[in-house]
């Protein structure tokens, strides 16, 4: 049955808007609407004349788990962007990254601890709870830094440990390292070399793996000791 | 008030099926999910019929975005159908009818129950002639005659069938049937006569 020239076509239109047009005349309506334009031009001239809208009083909370249906069952997660390609994500990939390759470059180039590396101790750190300390030595010559862990510690798969140091002039925290395990030596940056002064203090905090994101420290700090000598 | 323009956004951003598409659709969601449930609960009368209507609606909106005419049609008003739509055929497999009496509000005030369902001031966003053609609508409804209004209002806003509302209002089929009919042609008339092109 063509509806666009049919006498009821105002008086369906009419009662499709108002909701008493129902079952198989409504789906029929529907489909004359989608293949006779005229008929449908018609419906839209009646939706523009009858078309109220509702007041937010009527507005209920839906609970959590209508939504939480619908992302699972329209398998919405194909339609958000990959983790790797959002920007946050390679923001904190660069700092982490770069992170992880000064102290790969730091391991690469450190003169092998030896029988001949003369150090001294300068700090002892430790815990709040004294469960484990770490001695900071300091080579000689000033350049290399040597951790030693009570007992062995090394860093979960997705974390690191990083020292810091807190001078006394009170600038904030300075990234020295990013640890795997507090049993490291490591050469110092050229910018820290002589920083390590009495009265400062090192700090290890946990931190992402790669480091921390911020260059500050964002995790809980575990270990902490003056600079003594 | 929902906003059209951004529902547009949002649907048109949904229909893309690009990798925002999840994000637009979630803010989607958020924005228009209340006021839908609200509509599908006058309708079908119980909470969890209601939410499972919401969900349905949702699952057919994400599938038909894409045949959203952003040209043609008013967004929310597109999304209200089809809220109302499968409310409509909800109500009657669970016959609703039995669980829970009618609010007779439209009955008893009807200029009131108008103003607390609808709104019908402006937007920001409204151009001019929407804004009056609502004017329009709320004038011609209150001019209907009140058995008109009675039926459209019960039909409309509790998507009654015509043997609802005969049942309810205890008249004949026929009778509340050429109410319905008679009413929605009187309001178009008026509505037309406001706009100055009455035949």
């Amino acid at each position: 049955m063509r509806l666009e020239n049919h006498r009821l076509l105002d008086a369906l239109c009419g009662e499709y808007i108002i909701g008493t047009l129902r079952g198989g005349a409504r789906r029929r309506f529907e489909r004359a609407m989608r293949s006779e334009p005229r008929a449908a031009l018609r419906l839209r001239y009646w939706e523009s004349i009858v078309s109220p809208r509702y007041s937010k009083m009527i507005e209920a909370q839906p609970s959590p788990r209508v939504w939480q249906r619908l992302q699972r069952e329209l398998d919405l997660a194909r339609y958000r962007m990959p983790w790797h390609r959002r920007a946050a994500f390679w923001q904190g990939w660069a700092v982490a990254a770069t992170a992880a390759l000064v102290f790969t470059l730091a391991m690469l180039f450190l003169p092998r601890p030896s029988e001949t590396l003369q150090t001294v101790q300068i700090a002892r750190l430790s815990g709040t709870d004294g469960a484990i300390s770490v001695t900071a030595d300091l080579s000689r010559d000033g350049r290399t830094l040597v951790l030693h862990a009570s007992r062995p510690v090394l860093a979960g798969p997705k974390q690191s440990y990083e020292l810091w140091l807190i001078p006394v002039a009170g600038t904030g925290p300075v990234p020295v390292a990013v640890l795997g395990s507090l049993d490291a030596t490591f050469a110092l940056a050229t910018a820290q070399l002589g920083q390590l002064r009495p009265g400062s203090t090192l700090a290890v905090s946990t931190e992402p793996a790669g480091g921390s994101p911020t260059g500050k420290p964002t995790g809980a700090v575990i270990l902490a000791g003056k600079i003594t000598g | 008030m929902l906003d059209d323009k951004t529902i547009k956004g949002l649907l048109l951003r949904s229909a893309a099926r690009d990798e925002g598409s999840a994000v637009a659709f979630e803010r989607l969601y958020k924005m228009s999910a209340p006021l839908l449930l609200g509509v599908a609960k006058r309708i079908v009368q119980r909470a969890e019929l209601a939410e499972e209507v919401l969900h349905d609606s949702f699952v057919k909106i994400w599938d038909a975005a894409d045949s959203f005419d952003p040209l043609a049609t008013q967004p929310v008003a597109w999304m209200v159908a089809i809220v109302r739509n499968r409310a409509i055929d909800t109500r009657s497999c669970h016959d609703v009818s039995r669980v829970q009496s009618y609010h007779d509000d439209a009955l008893e005030d009807p200029d009131g129950t108008l103003d607390r369902l609808f709104e019908w001031a402006e937007g920001a966003d409204d151009l001019e002639d929407r804004r009056r053609a609502a004017d329009w609508l709320r004038e011609c409804l209150t001019r209907l005659q009140g058995v008109e209004r009675q039926s459209l209002v019960l039909a409309y806003v509790q998507g009654l069938s015509h043997s609802e509302l005969a049942a309810h209002l205890e008249k004949p089929l026929g009778t509340v049937k050429s109410w319905v009919r008679r009413g929605m042609a009187n309001l178009r008339q008026c509505v037309e006569t406001c706009m100055g092109i009455a035949r």
